[in-house]
């Protein structure tokens, strides 16, 4: 019996799975979205003067999401005539996959050798550089660049959602998606070799625990990544993509029911994955715990990021996509420069 | 029907008064008055108030008379109206012009009264004039069928596919009207 | 669908790449265009032509007129924009009146300006709050409409409707002005004094909002006066131009107001306007308060026809109006008249032909959006495709008033 309960709990713990299902992959992350979205109706409805959220619950509607979440996934799958209904139907799976896939790379914490419950993984986790196990589902040095990589797939696919529709307001906004993420990409892959130069590593764990926090070390980096952040999940005052008075819903303009529960889940997961990427790298993620409350250290600061970047519903109206180019382009890109020249100079002088 | 009369010898301060009024009152008509004169084409002018005038002009005379207005200081149509008589079959169409830029003028609508018959419909338009009279135009005709020469886009505005043809403003075109209810307790 | 570039015709040594080619039909079911429908013809992200399909709420009133009486007419003739209805009815009330030879009384025409002033205020803030949701700015939509809430509840204790009040009468108003409304009003007053700061700081010098308004939609001078612009959209492009002081109707001759006018004619300036225009209105409004002399509020020649007994009944205890007999179907002389006002969106004007019948022979009703049509496909030639909203927005077009 006991054989039993110790190797299910070998199995739920184990990294891998429980990085990517329980925390602070899907199951965790999927209920946290709910919260964000409701916390962005209420905010902004305590902003505009009116309530929110209201009746579906005792306390302020907190279950309101999981009713709509309920109700829009059980809604009727309409395909239109004119498009290819197998591509049609996957399409919208691929931006939330790759939203969400980038976690397989990030460490969330460290591993000390005794007196954690991950540690019966130290050895197959163990990280040299740091010289501790980490808890990442694909542990590797190269977890500043890894999950940069898999998360620029993305724009791709929403190009692929909107062309599968076969509606005007989607190719629209699948045209602003492509013009977009070149820019952004280009900005956080900058702040991010800033950062790589300045801790003359390129992996997360070590960056943590050397203990010095990102937005200490380079804060133009911090600013410039977090302006990327807020564009490539199309964050207000940049929700470009899917400008709703402009394009109808922009490449999900045709989807409903699951569907469409895919297509918006997409951007807000990325914000969740940037958001816990930009908290380990810049915020100090979990140091100086280690183990199972280190990562919670690390969500509970992605946390705090994710629903900022929310709020800013409430106070920012939206731009137009050549203002955001122009803006990317020549305001931000110098000071992506700049944070690069102060990594080398940080790395040279300070952090050994 | 010419304007005011020329100034009068002024005996007291009543009468003063009044004539100054009258001087004032007739600055529209006075200028109207001077435009009727360089034109020489026959128009009918006739100043109600100091506010209000009314010039009446046949059709092949109108671009010309639009002309010496706008030169007067008259800027913009506000709106192009018609009337449909089908007692004498024909339709008067109105332009109602003022000015923005003339300060004295611009308390003043002048309209601009022509008729055309039912057999011919057609008028010069004044578009090349004032580009305000764009959208009365062709309101104008789709409602009543009048015909504008020279309009750059003479098409159906407010109604849809079916009123191709039909003029609805024409007094031939009967609006049904329902009876009033009334609910008489059992 | 779209037209894609051909690969084999394109000189690969100057690639012109056009992403989209085509129309758009930014149509009736989409939530930046309103009752109406706009073909856009887009040649990447400029719009190269937007044409304005109107007609979807075209309710015929000038042909629906000549089948109803006068009185009958206030309802349908305030029902075209309907939250700046007393404008409406008050044009067509002074060319009404025109041709029937009647006075107002002082009372009563302070109260026609106390009501459309308080209007205005609401038309600004409703105007304020489209173009605050077509650019992606929610708390600015909420805000407008909020604060929209306490001028319309003035409006129903002092009309009795929120909307489409027919408040105004041939020869008065329907109901006085009590001390518990203008109580009602001194209060909102000062909270609309108290939200301009806020809607200053969150609003109109949000740097974001100034990047989308500003050089957007610009009109000169020389364009504005061309293509027939009203209101705002003319007193936002350097025009002085205002019904309120050129032809001042109701008691806007004794009152003290200015009229402000920028020169840049872009959709910021139009925006500015309308706010400075909120805060005038509220200084009219005291004003009014403050000056109101005593007396009817209808004019003798129908408040002598009211019978005493359902006088005292009304009008001594509530102040409201019963109307005697004669407005039920009354036969105005032979004439015509043309009156204008200063609506919240621009310049209203009425034309009336009576023949002597109990129905206008011609009601013709031009409304400010009616010629805003003009200016609105010229402004948007050339202009980018997100500014389309914006400068639907800032011209404060309205497709029911257009299409009436």
């Amino acid at each position: 019996m006991m054989d039993i309960l110790q190797d299910i709990k070998y199995v739920i713990f184990y990294p891998s799975f429980f990085v990517m299902i329980i925390f602070p992959g899907l199951l965790v992350g999927g209920l946290f979205i709910l919260f964000v979205i409701w916390f962005e109706r209420k905010i902004a409805a305590r902003v505009q003067m009116r309530v929110g959220p209201y009746y579906v619950s005792r306390f302020g509607g907190i279950a309101q999401l999981l009713a709509d979440a309920i109700r829009v996934a059980l809604q009727e799958i309409i395909i239109p005539a004119g498009v290819n209904p197998t591509l049609y139907v996957i399409a919208p799976i691929f931006p939330l996959l790759f939203a969400f896939l980038p976690l397989a790379f990030l460490p969330i914490g460290v591993i000390p050798e005794q007196g954690s419950v991950f540690s019966a993984y130290y050895r197959s986790f163990f990280d040299p550089s740091v010289g501790m196990g980490v808890i990442a589902a694909l542990p590797t040095e190269y977890s500043l660049i890894a999950v940069l990589a898999v998360e620029a797939a993305y724009p791709i696919f929403i190009i692929l959602q909107a062309w599968a529709t076969n509606n005007r307001f989607a190719l629209v906004g699948a045209v602003r998606e492509a013009y977009l993420s070149v820019a952004y990409d280009v900005l956080i892959l900058m702040s991010v070799i800033a950062i790589a130069v300045e801790y003359h590593t390129l992996d997360v764990a070590e960056v943590v625990q050397s203990g010095i926090p990102g937005i200490v070390a380079n804060p133009l980096a911090a600013f410039v990544f977090f302006v990327g952040l807020i564009m490539a999940t199309s964050r207000f005052p940049f929700e470009i993509v899917e400008a709703e008075s402009e394009l109808v819903t922009g490449p999900a303009t045709e989807y409903s029911g699951l569907l469409f529960l895919f297509s918006m889940g997409g951007s807000y997961f990325g914000t969740y994955v940037y958001a816990l990427y930009f908290a380990a790298v810049f915020l100090g993620g979990w140091y100086p715990l280690s183990g199972f409350p280190g990562a919670v250290i690390l969500f509970l600061k992605a946390a705090i990021i994710v629903l900022f970047s929310v709020f800013l519903r409430s106070v920012y109206g939206r731009y137009r996509i050549d203002q955001a180019l122009r803006n990317s382009w020549r305001l931000l890109l110098p000071v992506a420069l700049a944070s690069i020249v102060l990594g080398i100079v940080g790395g040279w002088l300070w952090i050994r | 029907m010419s304007a005011q009369p020329e100034a009068k010898p002024p005996q007291v301060p009543q009468q003063q008064a009044q004539q100054a009024q009258q001087k004032q009152e007739s600055s529209l008509s006075r200028k109207l008055n001077e435009m009727r004169t360089r034109l020489n084409v026959p128009v009918n002018v006739k100043v109600e108030s100091e506010r209000r005038a009314t010039i009446e002009v046949d059709k092949s005379n109108l671009p010309a008379v639009a002309m010496a207005l706008r030169s007067i200081g008259f800027d913009h149509v506000k709106t192009v109206t018609a009337i449909d008589y089908p007692e004498t079959e024909t339709f008067e169409v109105l332009y109602h012009v003022s000015s923005y830029t003339d300060f004295e003028l611009a308390k003043t609508i002048v309209t601009l009264r022509t008729k055309v018959s039912y057999k011919d419909p057609t008028l010069p338009s004044l578009y090349p004039v004032w580009e305000s009279a764009w959208t009365g135009e062709r309101e104008t005709y789709e409602m009543f069928g009048v015909r504008f020469e020279g309009h750059p886009d003479l098409r159906r505005l407010f109604l849809d596919e079916d009123f191709e043809g039909v003029y609805p403003m024409r007094k031939s075109y009967k609006v049904k009207t329902e009876g009033l209810f009334v609910d008489r307790p059992a | 669908m779209t037209a894609q570039p051909n690969v084999f015709t394109m000189d690969t040594t100057q690639i012109d790449i056009i992403p989209i080619e085509g129309e758009l039909n930014v149509g009736p079911q989409h939530p930046g265009s309103g009752h109406m429908r706009i073909y856009v013809k887009l040649n990447g992200d400029i719009m190269e032509k937007a044409e304005l399909d109107v007609g979807y709420v075209h309710r015929s009133v000038e042909k629906l007129a000549e089948v109803r009486n006068y009185m009958h007419l206030i309802p349908l003739v305030e029902r075209p924009a309907i939250l700046d209805s007393i404008h409406m009815n008050l044009g067509y009330i002074l060319a009404l009146e025109k041709i029937m030879g009647v006075d107002v009384p002082d009372r009563a025409q302070y109260l026609r300006s106390l009501a459309a002033e308080i209007n205005r205020i609401a038309s600004h803030l409703y105007g304020t709050g489209i173009l605050a949701v077509f650019i992606g700015h929610s708390t600015g939509f909420m805000w407008g409409f909020g604060d929209r809430e306490v001028w319309v509840e003035v409006l129903q204790a002092l009309t009795g409707a929120r909307v489409t009040n027919s408040y105004i009468v041939p020869g008065g108003v329907r109901r006085d002005l009590t001390p518990a409304i203008k109580e009602m009003i001194e209060k909102a007053i000062r909270y609309q004094r108290k939200r301009i700061p806020e809607w200053k700081r969150i609003f109109l010098n949000n740097p974001n909002i100034r990047a989308r308004l500003e050089n957007v939609g610009v009109m000169s001078k020389e364009q504005a006066i061309a293509w027939g612009a009203v209101g705002p959209n003319l007193r936002g492009s350097g025009v002085y131009y205002d019904v309120r002081k050129f032809e001042p109707y109701a008691a806007y001759d004794r009152l003290d107001f200015e009229i402000p006018v920028y020169k840049e004619g872009d959709a910021y300036a139009r925006v500015h306007v309308r706010f400075d225009e909120i805060e005038e209105s509220i200084k009219i409004i005291e004003q009014i308060i403050k000056e109101i002399p005593q007396g009817n509020i209808l004019s003798d020649r129908f408040f002598k026809q009211i019978p005493p007994t359902r006088l005292k009944k009304h009008y001594e205890t509530h102040g409201k109006i019963v109307f005697p007999g004669y407005y039920a179907s009354f036969r105005p002389p032979k004439g015509e008249a043309i009156s204008r006002v200063e609506a919240a969106r621009g310049e209203l004007v009425f034309y009336l032909n009576s023949d002597g019948s109990p129905k206008p022979y011609r009601l013709r009703m031009i409304t400010p959006s009616y010629r805003t049509i003009y200016v609105f496909e010229q402004l948007a030639k050339g202009a980018r495709y997100a500014d389309l909203v914006a400068i639907y927005g800032s011209l404060d077009y309205f497709p029911p008033e257009a299409d009436r």
